[in-house]
């Protein structure tokens, strides 16, 4: 039994009695900010260690519940327990963050409860029912995931003489770029904002999927002529695959670009579009889609939209990708 | 009566290597130094052929007694007497002999080939190559020009085309005696010239009428050319086999075209990215689409993709 998006399994071993943890009956809104926590596991294969550390709350504009724990988590700690000074289980050991220090997160223990709950009341899977479970938790994730997105706003943000959508979200998080600094002086500049979702999902070591990424560039022609520029935004436009792409899990790229005008006429300019899907193979349903596009109203500014989207129905991805179409548009 | 007879000696694919005019009622053709011609060879006897008119007044060859005996071109057995056929070359031990009368009819002179082509054509059609190239190289720039940037192609674009064009001259002149250099230049640069206006003509075209799948499969026409200029050289050289000339050309271009599309979709597939093509928008020819369109296509891509699972991922 696994839950994909917490990261769990339920193993069965044999002939072991050694005795167990119980997880700890206060919800989580009943445990203090500060308070001492135990961390157990074989960091980096050094033997069994415990690690104490701060409980500090669940993770704020997070898509999934996790709770930060101040302390050193290190490869090979997860799936071990975090407990209270009283032995209770609190969360369950999954990541830490790379690059922070004392950074780590824990999966909340009403998730783990509630797996072995559901583990208890059915037979055990067979391994060859397991990739189809995986399947199935994906697409199931994907589809919550994506109504979630549907149900938010899109905020448009101004980009010179246009209005692009940004997803507007608590766990996207979005950071601004510009090319204005960089030497020698660009000849076309690019003023760009990048967001991605919180939301990788470990599938295995060479499979993380689950993010969704949009980023939105005002790319102007500094002295460049029009064909010129038109090279310079053809270079801006590699398509962000996000992650590798090893051909054990995906099949081969495959594309379709198109010349559109904007859905309602008169509202936005038209676009030089590019949808590139990449299937699982694996997993029937879900793809990788990547959309790209560039407004073709004017030959000397532009602005390009690149939508990444992992482990995503095809119908989902071609939802979001009509709205982001259709809130692309000139600034009145 | 002075009976003048002209003996060849042949190569392997029967040019001359030498003719001797020989008189007289008979010839001996042989090793030794009594002969009217000699010969190195050391397969051939000292005393090996005997060419002489016989009671009716045919010429014929005859065999002296050699060991290794008188054959009638690729005649696997040995005669000891044949008569002379002038088309006919004649062979004693490795040499092949030919024998001809004065009054052999030779054919018609042969028109001379078309004229030389004015070198002020070929370095105008090659400064417009060079030109074209630049214009390219300018149009396509997007950082600060700088003179080097451009060097390569000024000095590379005559470079490679004097290479090429002097590989050509050389076999050209090694087969026909005449190097054509100026010819085959002018073959290279037209053809390169053609191939940059095509490809130009490609992009526009994909771009101001949205085929935009006719970009990718530009690696085949570009092998097309390259058999076709290979073709015009080998014309140069000898105007001779012209058809099956151009049909190995065609094959091996066809095989070239099969090799790289596999290798395409072998090496490239998952990581290759999307070579979009962008021109400036007042180019576009067609007016865009509705967006249903582009929707429906996705729609239409997505069997693609379904299809493409059930395919083993080792190399389809």
């Amino acid at each position: 039994m696994l839950d994909l998006a917490d990261d769990l399994a339920v193993i069965s071993l044999e002939g072991h009695d050694d005795g167990h943890f119980v997880f700890d009956p206060r919800p989580l809104g009943d445990l203090t900010k500060g308070e001492r926590l135990y961390a157990m596991g074989n960091p980096l294969d050094l033997g069994f260690s415990i690690v104490d550390g701060t409980y500090n709350g669940l993770v704020e504009h997070s898509y999934v519940q996790r709770i930060h724990f101040s302390g050193a988590l290190n490869p090979g700690m997860s799936g071990g327990p975090t407990v209270t000074a009283d032995g209770r289980v609190v969360g369950i050991n999954v990541a830490h963050q790379v690059g922070g220090e004392l950074v780590s997160f824990l999966v909340p223990a009403q998730f783990a409860e509630s797996l072995l709950a559901r583990a208890d009341a059915t037979d055990p899977p067979t391994p060859e029912s397991l990739r189809a479970e995986i399947g199935r938790q994906l697409t199931d994730w994907s589809t919550k995931l994506h109504d979630a997105v549907g149900a938010v706003g899109l905020k448009p943000a101004g980009f010179g003489p246009y209005l692009a959508p940004q997803i507007d979200s608590p766990w996207f998080t979005c950071w601004a770029e510009t090319n204005a600094g960089r030497v020698p002086k660009p000849r076309a500049s690019i003023e760009a904002t990048h967001c991605t979702s919180d939301t990788r999902l470990f599938v295995s070591e060479d499979l993380n999927t689950g993010m969704i990424s949009l980023t939105q560039s005002l790319v102007r022609s500094v002295d460049l002529n029009q064909f010129q520029f038109a090279t310079f935004l053809a270079q801006q436009v590699r398509l962000p695959w996000l992650g590798p792409a090893p051909r054990k899990w995906f099949t081969p790229q495959r594309c379709e670009e198109g010349f559109t005008k904007a859905p309602t006429s008169g509202t936005g300019p038209p676009i030089d579009a590019v949808w590139c899907a990449r299937a699982y193979r694996q997993f029937d349903g879900l793809y990788d889609v990547a959309v790209m596009s560039v407004t073709q109203d004017s030959g000397s500014e532009a602005l390009v939209s690149r939508l990444g989207i992992q482990g995503v129905t095809y119908e989902n991805a071609m939802a979001l990708t009509k709205r982001i179409f259709a809130a692309l548009q000139w600034s009145k | 009566m002075e009976q003048v007879i002209w003996v060849e000696i042949l190569s392997r694919q029967l040019g001359v290597i030498a003719r001797h005019r020989c008189t007289g009622p008979e010839i001996r053709i042989g090793r030794g130094y009594d002969n009217d011609i000699v010969l190195d060879d050391t397969s051939i006897a000292a005393a090996h052929l005997r060419i002489a008119r016989n009671a009716d007044g045919v010429l014929m060859a005859e065999d002296l007694g050699s060991a290794n005996g008188l054959y009638a071109g690729h005649a696997k057995e040995r005669v000891r007497r044949v008569a002379i056929d002038a088309d006919q070359p004649l062979r004693i031990g490795n040499t092949l002999l030919r024998i001809r009368e004065p009054g052999y009819q030779v054919a018609a002179e042969k028109a001379e080939r078309a004229p030389h082509v004015a070198i002020s054509t070929v370095a105008a059609i090659g400064v417009a190559t060079l030109l074209l190239q630049v214009l390219i190289l300018w149009l396509n720039e997007t950082t600060e020009p700088r003179f080097a940037s451009y060097l390569p192609t000024l000095l590379g674009v005559p470079a490679v085309a004097l290479a090429w064009t002097a590989s050509w001259a050389l076999l050209c002149r090694i087969f026909s005696g005449h190097p054509r250099f100026i010819r085959n230049l002018f073959i290279a640069f037209s053809v390169f010239l053609a191939y940059t206006l095509f490809t130009s003509a490609v992009a526009l075209v994909a771009f101001g009428f949205s085929w935009h799948p006719i970009a990718t499969y530009q690696y085949a026409i570009a092998w097309c050319f390259f058999a076709v200029v290979c073709v015009l050289h080998l014309r140069e050289i000898s105007a001779s086999h012209l058809p099956l000339k151009a049909g190995i050309a065609a094959a091996l271009a066809a095989l070239a075209i099969g090799s790289q599309t596999i290798l395409r979709s072998e090496v490239s597939g998952t990581q290759r990215s999307y070579a979009l093509v962008l021109l400036p928008p007042a180019l576009h020819v067609i007016p865009a689409k509705s967006q249903d369109v582009f929707f429906s296509n996705i729609e239409k891509l997505k069997q693609s993709l379904d299809r493409d699972r059930t395919e083993s991922p080792d190399g389809d």
